[in-house]
């Protein structure tokens, strides 16, 4: 990125801040703490792994940073700037299985966020294209979602996440209705988008596998209230491959994050 | 929904059957041909009676009343469902006393309707409207109930207006379900706006067969049954196919 003359950016594009946030339900009968001041940089263009058990507010965590939830405490800046409610042009948002539309095609699907902007017919679709050609999915394009497997749901979804062109990628446990080979084969994908791409993303899971496979760091966080319990550097080379999985660096790691889960289990 | 061939061909054979039964009765004087006119001289008065301009202005002016109330009444309901959905409270409130209100004969309150707006036009209508409002309401209900939550966060993460998300989330999640509400409200509509005029009125094509039954003109009744059934089944049909054309959505 090239600085406006001496106009420094006070965060480059993509800086993810988290600082000492908290997210209180209030319930009638109690207030429930989900996250209890959590703090975590995330620099440009690193993939990051959210991890911990259920009800550790980790999908919370990527709502607040994605501006649809706002944190009882604590300040989230993306890119230098808060979010207090969701801008496409900053953070592209990848949800599970069920978020396509299906009375859309594929591409129409990609192009929704930019015909919310007006933008013009000729250019989303070429927008578009290039979206879903980037996922793999070229010549996809008139198919509806019923007509896809649910791979190419997801690479569908990656496409709407990045047709905006956002610094920074969002995913909420995208892979987590998907069997286990399409489950592989989807983390390699992504590993390449990513590297094409150099987006920074923040990728919520339940599989600690995935978890390693894909991250160069791994947030493992507690049951309510949520908090960081750990954050690991993953220091596999790159592009990871699937014998990785057996080696000891990636099993020690693996271990790492099981015993923290464990704990609070 | 794709049905084959065969099942196709026993479908048109029953309609056929049932025709033939009832031509054989009426014929061979099993029933009296005089209560049960054959087949094929009822569907030779039908065509006469379509070529009379009495029927024709009667079969307009019911046209019209069911037109008016399904055009009053389903926006209006589809209103009313639709606030009652999104409001969780008023949900809970209202549809119990809706089931309620559902579930009363609409038929007992038509003497009201007669005295409220007299014998004529809007009698019909209000009692087609007040026929066909509850379905309204309460397939507007499942409708927006049938939204995906997923869905709106989607549009929300993608800065939807509230506009944009009623025009592209709710109202083609709702569709299908709506279309089917459609041909059901059609249904209620038709048989009150019907009813009303055969209860109390001096024209439209439920008079002219309530008129046709106290005179024992049972050639002109069957053939009127057989002209509403065909309007009732070309409506239904119309809307069904649509309905099976965005029946993918629902997935």
């Amino acid at each position: 990125m090239q600085p406006l003359a001496n106009i420094t950016p006070l965060k480059p594009a993509g800086a993810i801040e988290v600082r000492n946030v908290g997210q209180i339900f209030k319930t009638t009968t109690q207030d429930v703490v989900a996250l209890d001041n959590v703090s975590l940089d995330v620099k440009p263009g690193r993939f990051v792994v959210l991890v911990g058990p259920s009800g550790c507010g980790k999908s919370t965590l990527l709502m607040m940073m994605a501006g649809l939830r706002q944190q009882t405490s604590g300040t989230i800046t993306i890119s230098g700037a808060p979010i207090p409610e969701p801008d496409p042009n900053r953070v592209g948002v990848v949800f599970q299985e069920a978020s396509l539309f299906p009375w859309l095609t594929a591409e129409e699907n990609v192009e929704f966020p930019l015909a919310l902007r007006r933008v013009k017919k000729d250019e989303r679709r070429a927008k578009a294209q290039d979206a879903l050609k980037l996922v793999g999915l070229d010549g996809f394009g008139k198919r509806h979602p019923h007509e896809l497997s649910g791979g190419m749901k997801q690479r569908v979804s990656i496409a709407r996440g990045l047709v905006q062109d956002p610094p920074v990628l969002l995913m909420d446990e995208p892979f987590a209705a998907l069997d286990e080979q399409t489950r592989m084969t989807m983390g390699d994908e992504l590993l390449r988008i990513w590297a094409a791409t150099g987006k920074t993303v923040v990728f919520v899971t339940h599989s600690l596998t995935e978890a390693v496979y894909l991250a160069d760091e791994v947030i493992v966080m507690s049951p309510r209230p949520g908090r960081i319990v750990d954050h690991l550097q993953v220091s596999l080379p790159r592009p990871r491959t699937y014998e990785m999985l057996s080696g000891d660096a990636f099993g020690s790691l693996r271990d790492r994050i099981w015993r923290h889960i464990r704990k609070s289990a | 929904m794709q049905s084959g061939l065969g099942v196709k061909a026993a479908r048109v054979a029953i309609v056929v059957a049932l025709f033939a039964i009832w031509e054989i009765l009426s014929r061979t004087g099993i029933v009296n041909p005089r209560l049960l006119p054959s087949a094929s001289d009822t569907l030779v008065t039908l065509g006469d009676l379509l070529q009379r301009a009495s029927v024709r202005k009667d079969l307009v002016v019911t046209a019209s009343e069911v037109a008016t109330a399904f055009a009053l009444a389903v926006p209006v309901g589809a209103l009313i469902g639709f606030l009652i959905a999104e409001n969780r409270y008023f949900a809970e409130v209202a549809k119990p006393l809706l089931f309620f209100a559902f579930s009363i004969p609409k038929s007992i309150f038509l003497p009201m309707f007669i005295l409220v707006f007299g014998v004529g036009f809007s009698q019909k209508v209000g009692f087609g409207f007040f026929s066909t409002i509850f379905i309204v309401i309460m397939s507007t209900t499942t409708a927006v109930e049938s939204v995906k939550v997923e869905h709106l966060t989607v549009a929300r993460s993608y800065g939807a207006t509230p506009m944009q998300t009623a025009f592209r989330v709710y109202l083609p999640s709702m569709l299908p379900v709506l279309l089917e509400a459609l041909r059901i409200s059609m249904i209620f509509n038709l048989t009150g706006v019907i009813l009303a005029e055969m209860y109390a009125s001096r024209d439209g094509i439920g008079h002219q067969i309530a008129t046709w039954g106290e005179n024992f003109q049972m050639k002109q009744l069957l053939a009127g049954v057989v002209m509403i059934a065909v309007i009732a089944i070309a409506f239904n049909e119309l809307v069904r196919w649509v309905e099976t054309r965005c029946s993918h959505w629902r997935t």
